[in-house]
């Protein structure tokens, strides 16, 4: 009887692993290359000039220019997108052609926005929000809870997300650790 | 044999690219890099920019300055279908010209980046 088991376990393996990715599509879409917090840890606000940021970053892609200054932004996207039709399961056994799909797109869309003052030097730096990397996760029915941690969707002051908090405190890590 | 073996090897070659696609979008005209290098300083006019670069894909008036913005986009998709299973890539990169002239018509700043150089058809979309 062991024997048995043996021999059909990794037939049943096989046939599950293949079933599981019946009908399934993994897309991922991406625009320029993403920026985390440690990649502009080396601009200074009041020291760090244009030219460095260009020089680092390469060219923005908008410059734009308001009152105080000009605005040059960063734009970055990370679009995944996964599907499974399980309606794959019963089309060997049905004259029609069934669909049962769960798919799941994410789209982590960010910028990272520079302040610079007429001279060209930096005044402010700043994510547009937050990117939560998505995952590759075509359960629809789950809360976005899964792919951003809840200390940055409860908030930790009156009026005040956490997401912008959390951002701050990275932020001014980052500024803490160049200064040094 | 040797020609049994390529044989081999072509079917084998032949079976592995079978439902693989490629795909590739372009906006816009390539920025030459030494067509920005020719871009001096101090030197160069709008007129000649304009010359060397034709009209700017935007016009920004920035800090009193005119700024001629140039752009190319890049996108390569490459997609590997295995019926029950598909994976795709799409990656899209820009090349960006900023060039900034002054009240008199003179360059006095360029900023570019080439980023389409490096960038290639990818099938996986797991990991970075």
């Amino acid at each position: 009887m062991t024997q048995v088991i043996r021999r059909i376990a990794p037939i049943v393996l096989g046939v599950l692993i293949c079933l599981s990715s019946l009908g399934c599509n993994v897309i991922r879409v991406s625009l320029n290359t993403s920026l985390a917090p440690e990649d502009v840890a080396f601009i200074v606000p009041g020291k760090t000039t244009l030219s460095e940021v260009v020089a680092n970053l390469g060219a923005p892609d908008s410059i734009v220019d308001s009152d105080s200054g000009v605005v040059a932004t960063y734009r970055f996207l990370d679009l995944k997108y996964s599907r499974i039709n399980f309606g794959w399961l019963a089309k060997p056994w049905t004259p029609v052609d069934p669909d049962l799909i769960f798919s799941r797109t994410g789209l982590g869309v960010d910028a990272f926005e520079v302040l610079c003052d007429g001279q060209w030097v930096v005044r402010q730096k700043e994510f547009l929000r937050h990117l939560i990397r998505p995952p590759f996760y075509p359960y629809p029915f789950q809360r976005s809870g899964r792919s951003a941690p809840d200390e940055l969707l409860l908030g930790t002051g009156p009026g005040r997300p956490a997401i912008m908090a959390s951002h701050e405190s990275r932020n001014d890590r980052s500024r803490s650790v160049a200064d040094e | 044999m040797r020609i049994a073996r390529s044989i081999y090897a072509l079917l084998v070659i032949t079976l592995l690219i079978q439902g693989c696609a490629f795909s590739r979008g372009t906006l816009g005209d390539d920025i030459k890099s030494d067509t920005v290098a020719a871009l001096q300083k101090g030197i160069t006019t709008k007129d000649e920019v304009l010359r060397l670069l034709g009209a700017p894909d935007r016009l920004l008036p920035l800090n009193g300055r005119d700024v001629f913005q140039y752009y190319r986009y890049d996108a390569k998709a490459g997609s590997l279908l295995l019926i029950i299973l598909n994976f795709s890539r799409l990656s899209v990169k820009s090349d960006d010209l900023f060039v900034i002239l002054n009240r008199d018509g003179i360059v006095e700043d360029v900023i570019a980046s080439k980023r389409t150089d490096a960038l290639a058809f990818r099938f996986w979309p797991f990991g970075e």
